[in-house]
């Protein structure tokens, strides 16, 4: 396996964010001890921001494979799955999360503490196959959690018609009625509105921070993604607003004096599909060159804004919208989008990860490649996996690299 | 070789592309399908030919234009297909949604194989009173998009497809329960040649071939000799893939594959009308790996073993297949519980049981 890398970060704010992170799985432990109920859930959707209302814990097992890629703790865990009879060609967020919870989970030492243990689960009955399929094992690992099945209709964007809507609503409904039976708290519904508005604020902050990204040079790149931790975990709450605005506010001062990630920027990309979480570094590698990935896919899941008005209605459209975002529920609807980031970024080329881990972001990517070079933006397909190095060669990677710079440094006339 | 009572459906089978093109010039309209979720009587009753899209192709290289080569060979070899031109009669696609990657090859389909008619049908995980009348919703939106494309549904046309396809399935499922009391005398191989024929058939003509055999089924003494198995796993094409089973010394007495039992069961759905009957249906499915757990899983796996009296089990799966591959630790640590032996074979590109998977399901009827 390849050295587990972190990228080069340049935002002040980026690097307050090991403390944010430190302080969320503090909190998921206090709250552990506290007695209050810890309910994993899956990412992008509306459970998070009820949790957050009703004064519950949020814990997202899927962000907790990342953390053990940069620690370097994948190894291990897909060891411990793959001895269960789990498939390497499984995706390895399920290798990993399952290799975790049946290995050292609960043993001295794991970063930030480890998980806690669930009281609650929310296993999805939507999304990918692999996520319902991690969800099936965890609740195997863990019977004592309470289980609350939810139906989310896997249906494409373009599609959502109001019976979608207002199935997702009834499943909400059932949730609350759900939680409230297995905790005893009551939601308030002003407290639902205000955190709400704290999520929809979050998301207008994180539209603000993407558009910086129109600026050239850049302020922000793909380096700096780890800032999105606070809308996996923290959305709906004041926390994240704070420091979306503190991010936002930096972008904003850096862009006035015209500071860029790098300081001769030559060349612009976009990178679709999931980082390396192993190796975050590579973002930086085009660095060299004069290039600077400015934008990706993944972020695109939290550009939805949420109707404040109408806090359940709000919750259930994020539920139904934010995995097709990135998915192959609509390719067409992806494929809009990453055009739509080339011409809005003034992208160069773009590097397409073809992520052996992740088949649904990875379909479609074939379409895309097509309609970007009809329009001109010429892309290089890198063949990885965004959790298990084992399927990624850094030589390899670096050849194919270097040569796409190349051609995308000769084709606007600069000189090597 | 197959014998002259499977002769039709190996015909249906085999010249699938000239048939299709045949029924096409005939006026046919033909709707493809990859998942058996799909609810091909609606299909029907709007005046289409439902068709599953399958093929077996000899090589894959086109297709990797358009997708990557870790999804199952199924879809890469149908994808190959398609871009040879052999579904060219369809006048689009309707799915329901089960696996991520029929999903995303819909649209892909589309943009690259064109038609006219392209569908993802969501369906509900859950059964209550609020996901039969989302899935009631859902149906009327697949209704209205196949009427838009000229499509003639009614109520009682929607009745008559769901006899129609009752009278499949019921008759087929004489054939399982023939087969599981080893009064079927055809082999597994056989078995799945009549299986596969049904996805490209018209199902009145279907029928009418099952009729057929039926009749012409000749009464036997019970089969004995191999040791009993299930075969459980996604869509198998290739004939040879059961035929080596047999040969290697098991007989297949039960399955639970996606071109076998489960889109046969249940035959029927109950409800005060016929869009109800087919919400019934589709709820009480005998689960795929898509839509539920190995927990709901495996209590019908042990109950198939049992009423047929099969002792091992013969995982058939795609290579990649996420939804199997998933769930097999759990189902095979519960065989394994229970002293019931099982071996698992994916299905790669090359198809055929070659090499070490030929000796592996050897040695395992040899240990048995
Ligand atoms: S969306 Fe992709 S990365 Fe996420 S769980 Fe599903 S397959 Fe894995
Ligand atoms: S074999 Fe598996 S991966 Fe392939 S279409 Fe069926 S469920 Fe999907």
């Amino acid at each position: 396996m390849e050295k587990s890398t972190k990228s080069k970060k340049r935002l002040e704010t980026s690097r307050e964010l090991p403390l944010i992170i430190a302080q969320y799985y503090q909190e998921c432990h206090e709250a552990k001890a506290r007695g209050i109920p810890v309910g994993w859930m899956p990412p992008m959707n509306g459970g998070i921001e009820l949790f957050y209302a009703m004064g519950l814990q949020p814990v997202f097992p899927e962000n907790w494979s990342p953390v053990c890629a940069a620690f370097g703790l994948t190894g291990r865990n897909f060891e411990v799955a793959e001895n269960m009879g789990y498939s390497r060609d499984l995706c390895g967020y399920l290798r990993n999360i399952i290799g975790y919870v049946h290995g050292m989970m609960g043993e001295a030492g794991n970063p930030l503490g480890g998980l806690p243990e669930p009281d609650i689960m929310l296993p999805p009955l939507g999304g990918c196959a692999p996520v319902m399929k991690i969800f099936q094992a965890l609740m195997r690992r863990f019977p004592g959690a309470k289980v609350f099945k939810a139906d989310m209709p896997q249906v494409a964007i373009e599609d959502i018609r109001r019976h979608h809507i207002d199935y997702a609503i009834s499943e909400m409904k059932r949730l609350i009625a759900f939680l409230t039976e297995a905790t005893g708290r009551r939601l308030d519904e002003d407290r639902l509105r205000e955190t709400v508005v704290l999520s929809d604020r979050a998301c207008e902050l994180w539209d603000e921070i993407m558009a910086f990204r129109r600026c050239i040079p850049t302020p922000i790149a793909a380096s700096d993604i780890g800032i999105m931790f606070v809308m996996v975990t923290r959305q709906g709450t004041q926390i994240a607003v704070d420091y979306l605005t503190k991010v936002r506010d930096e972008l904003k001062e850096r862009a006035a004096r015209g500071a860029g990630v790098i300081e001769n920027e030559r060349v612009r990309l976009f990178w679709d599909n999931i980082p390396l979480w192993y190796n975050m570094g590579i973002f930086n590698y085009f660095e060299k060159q004069g290039g600077v990935v400015v934008a990706e896919t993944y972020s695109a899941a939290w550009s939805l804004r949420l109707d404040t008005g109408n806090p359940l209605e709000a919750l259930a459209l994020k539920t139904l919208m934010s995995y097709p975002l990135v998915s192959c529920v609509s390719i067409k609807k992806r494929k809009e989008m990453v055009l739509k980031a080339c011409r809005d970024y003034a992208i160069d080329g773009t590097i397409l990860h073809r992520n052996r881990s992740c088949v649904p972001i990875t379909l479609g990517q074939m379409d895309i490649k097509r309609e970007l070079e009809a329009i001109g933006v010429p892309s290089l397909i890198i063949d990885a996996d965004h959790m298990d190095g084992r399927n990624f060669s850094m030589a390899q990677f670096q050849t194919r690299a270097d040569a796409f710079m190349e051609m995308l440094l000769h084709k606007k006339g600069f000189s090597l | 070789m197959v014998s002259e009572l499977i002769a039709p459906f190996h015909d249906a089978v085999t010249n699938r592309e000239a048939n299709l093109n045949r029924l096409a010039s005939e006026g046919n309209r033909l709707m493809g399908y990859f998942c058996t979720y799909t609810p091909i009587e609606l299909l029907h009753a709007s005046g289409f030919v439902p068709v599953r899209i399958m093929g077996e192709a000899p090589k894959v290289e086109k297709a990797y234009n358009l997708v990557p080569d870790f999804i199952c060979p199924y879809l890469r070899k149908s994808v190959e297909r398609g871009l040879e031109g052999a579904y060219k009669s369809l006048a689009g696609i309707v799915q329901g949604y089960t696996c991520d990657v029929t999903c995303g090859l819909v649209d892909i389909w589309k943009e690259n194989m064109g038609g006219e008619v392209f569908h993802i049908l969501p369906l509900p995980y859950l059964d209550q009173a609020s996901s039969r009348s989302f899935l009631r919703s859902g149906i009327t939106d697949l209704v209205e998009k196949l009427s838009e494309a000229g499509g003639a549904y009614s109520e009682q046309r929607l009745a008559d497809s769901l006899d129609l396809y009752a009278g499949i399935r019921s008759r087929i499922a004489s054939l399982y329960d023939l087969r599981s009391r080893r009064f079927l005398p055809i082999t597994a191989r056989e078995f799945l040649i009549v299986v596969n024929a049904f996805f490209v058939t018209p199902p009145e003509r279907y029928l009418a071939m099952l009729e057929a055999l039926g009749q012409a089924l000749p009464e036997a003494p019970p089969l004995n000799g191999g040791t009993p198995v299930l075969v459980s796993g996604s869509l198998v094409e290739d004939p040879d893939m059961l035929g080596i089973i047999e040969e290697s010394g098991g007989l297949v007495v039960s399955d639970d594959l996606c071109t076998g039992y489960r889109p046969f069961s249940p035959v029927d759905g109950h409800g005060a009308d016929p869009v109800e009957r087919l919400i019934d249906r589709t709820m009480n499915r005998f689960p795929c790996p898509t839509r539920s757990s190995a927990e709901d899983r495996i209590p019908r796996l042990l109950s198939l073993m049992e009423r047929s009296g099969a002792r091992a089990v013969v995982f058939l799966v795609q290579k990649f297949c996420t939804p199997h591959l998933g769930d097999l630790p759990t189902v095979r640590e519960a065989l394994s519980r229970l002293d019931i032996p099982s071996i698992l074979i994916e299905i790669e590109e090359a198809g055929t049981m070659g090499g070490q998977n030929l000796t592996r399901i050897n040695s395992f009827f040899e240990m048995l």
